[in-house]
């Protein structure tokens, strides 16, 4: 009931006519945090008191809370950097509203072409055993529709893949042992209503510091003479290292690895550089480096004492992000490692999220990470060197083309490494 | 208004006049030898074990540390960090490295070898006319409303390090150096307090240290003064003696 009222209580502020006093402090805690946390003391090289005398007035004659945030993203825009946006209340309220629970259906999806896409069932889940296959799309969970939550989310370019394929994915969760109902159109496009149960996810539970716990998993095994290996998150460091270690080891004669990122949002920051340690032989090569306002960290890799020689391919797409981004941009970079994909989330940064007092929310970065090759990951990402789209029809059909692309670059490779 | 000039001047020369002189730099060092339990107790210490635990605050992980040394220069010492594993790292007949699940072996070279080898040397505290061939005192500043003398100590290879020794207790309350890793050259503040008896000699029993954007505290908790340490704990691990033997090819 008083949260109720104070939703009220905000909407009728912004609605008064001129900026109220969440906006004015919505402004200072933007202005204040850039000033103390941005990674250059005078930020993007601009003179942050100026820009504070310049445009705090201008907010302050804000006829609506549109636009005192439209003069809090014009201020953030003349940093002219990437990751430093506000983003309105009510992108949260798509993103978050009905948010589940910790059980899901063992489903993975994409948007592609607009359209939740099932990509990848997992083994054993009630998805499975009730017939979802990959390139299903979801019409509805819960009975609510996915469309309008996909197509606010991708009108603002502020939320980029991995957010939405996250506010997707929320929609297909719910407490365990519950029940979902989901209406799917099958391969042949035609409905199909299912209700599944929701389970833990796939994976060992792992916990690192303030981290929520989270189930990771590692997967690996042989496509012909290649190895593959996914894993979904940069964490629970001894298992998934050691898991590593152990694929590169058993995959001495192999033609080549895949390390498949697509969908691995990251984690520890320094695993980048430990598994480029089984892949990388010559001594102080670098994956990039870290600018912070007082210190710059080089992203140095130690070669081990067993080292994979043969061709490696990385798979990426928009929800490879952070770590994934550093571990492949900085083995493209080396020219050790070959990706296929789509372009990454671009977000390479330990940027961060904060709600504002006017409800809105406000992302900055404090780290300007630069890869090897010269270019800020953050903001621009992770371009293919193979650029490969998933889609629907290639799903349907048991393919995986991004795979696929990455098993034909190696065999021609080997084919050719035989024949000299 | 020459008046008032020749007031300021006289009350500048005063003031001149009444200030203590500066202390030497070699005596606040030895006073701190002194104040944490004098030459003869440092002298007698030829092996020790320190165990204490460490925690990154704003990111809610912890750990454990041991540390084994041994008279003059040998050391190992292991981590254990929640979801990060065992680290574990030591300096013995010259050859400083390290070891983690994270990152693998490696052998520490340069800069980073003589910052590791000056950490090494057990009675570093008592040694440190061998280590820092200059040092100088800096003045006077205030860590936390103390006034501290500011040492300047500068190694023959290295970053200097600044120790801030209290001008009432002579005890060290704060240091800050360039550390050489190998990610770059990082600052690193350290401040020390809770002194305590830990085997005849008073040590800070926490430590908070900023390094770079991380801070972390490490509280040492006992000391095994002098107990027997077989020598093959200082030997390099397997991995590490495989790189220091590529090394040396």
């Amino acid at each position: 009931m008083s949260r109720r009222l104070i939703l009220l209580f905000a909407a009728a502020l912004a609605a008064s006519g001129q900026a109220s006093r969440i906006d004015v402090d919505a402004f200072e805690k933007v202005w204040t945090t850039i000033r103390d946390k941005h990674w250059q003391a005078k930020p993007g090289g601009l003179d942050w008191q100026a820009i504070h005398d310049e445009y705090r007035p201008r907010l302050e004659k804000a006829a609506s809370h549109d636009e005192a945030r439209a003069v809090m993203q014009e201020m953030l825009g003349r940093l002219n950097q990437s990751h430093f946006a506000i983003i309105p209340g009510a992108i949260y309220s798509v993103l978050n509203d009905e948010a589940g629970g910790p059980g899901v259906t063992g489903i993975d999806v994409r948007v592609l072409d607009g359209q939740a896409v099932v990509t990848s069932v997992d083994p054993g889940s009630s998805a499975e055993k009730q017939g979802v296959r990959p390139g299903w799309v979801i019409e509805r969970a819960g009975g609510k529709e996915l469309k309008p939550i996909i197509e606010q989310a991708r009108s603002n370019p502020a939320i980029h893949e991995l957010q939405l394929t996250r506010a997707v994915l929320a929609r297909l969760s719910g407490p365990i042992g519950g029940m979902l109902d989901l209406d799917f159109l099958d391969g042949a496009g035609k409905s199909a209503p299912l209700r599944l149960s929701l389970s833990l996810p796939r994976g060992a539970l792992s916990a690192f510091g303030n981290l929520p716990p989270q189930h990771v998993w590692y997967e690996s095994r042989t496509i012909g003479s290649t190895a593959y290996v996914r894993f979904n998150l940069f964490l629970d460091l001894p298992r998934v290292m050691a898991s590593f270690q152990q694929t590169v080891e058993n995959c001495k004669t192999c033609d080549g690895l895949i390390i498949d990122l697509r969908g691995n949002p990251g984690g520890i920051g320094g695993m980048a550089m430990g598994m480029a340690g089984f892949l990388v032989n010559k001594p102080n090569q670098r994956l990039g480096t870290m600018y912070m306002r007082d210190a710059t960290l080089n992203f140095v890799v130690n070669p081990r004492t067993e080292v994979f020689s043969r061709p490696v391919a990385i798979l990426v797409d928009g929800c490879s992000a952070s770590t994934s981004e550093i571990f492949a941009g900085g083995l493209k970079d080396l020219g050790r490692a070959r990706v296929f994909g789509t372009k990454t989330a671009a977000a390479a940064l330990p940027s961060a999220f904060e709600r504002l007092s006017n409800g809105d929310g406000f992302q900055y970065a404090v780290a300007n990470y630069v890869s090897e090759g010269g270019q800020p990951l953050e903001g621009l990402g992770v371009t293919p060197d193979v650029e490969v789209k998933l889609t629907r029809t290639a799903l349907l059909a048991g393919r995986d083309p991004v795979v696929d692309a990455a098993l034909n670059w190696i065999e021609t490779d080997s084919t050719r490494r035989n024949a000299q | 208004m020459n008046r008032r000039r020749s007031l300021v001047l006289i009350l500048a020369a005063a003031s001149g006049f009444a200030a203590d002189p500066l202390p030497s730099a070699e005596s606040v060092l030895d006073r701190y030898i002194q104040v944490t339990g004098g030459k003869q107790a440092y002298q007698s210490r030829k092996t020790e074990i320190a165990h204490g635990t460490l925690e990154y605050t704003s990111l809610g992980i912890k750990g454990t540390i041991t540390r084994w040394a041994a008279d003059p220069d040998k050391y190992y010492a292991s981590l254990e960090i929640q979801g990060l594993g065992n680290v574990e790292m030591g300096v013995n007949g010259g050859v400083a490295w390290e070891n983690s699940a994270l990152l693998g072996p490696r052998i520490k070279t340069g800069v980073e070898r003589s910052e590791a080898i000056r950490e090494g040397n057990m009675n570093s505290t008592l040694n440190w006319r061998k280590l820092y061939p200059k040092v100088e005192n800096a003045g006077i500043e205030t860590v936390d409303d103390e006034e501290c003398y500011k040492i300047v100590m500068t190694p023959a290879e290295g970053q200097p390090v600044v120790g801030y020794y209290q001008k009432k207790s002579g005890l060290q309350v704060k240091m800050t150096t360039v550390s050489s890793t190998q990610m770059g050259d990082i600052p690193v503040e350290l401040i020390a307090s809770d002194y305590k008896d830990f085997g005849g000699i008073l040590e800070p029993a926490k430590v908070i240290q900023k390094a770079g954007p991380q801070e972390f505290s490490i509280t040492l908790e006992r000391v095994e003064v002098n107990p027997a340490i077989p020598p093959e704990r200082f030997d390099l691990p397997a991995e590490v003696r495989k790189l220091a033997d590529q090394a040396a090819k």
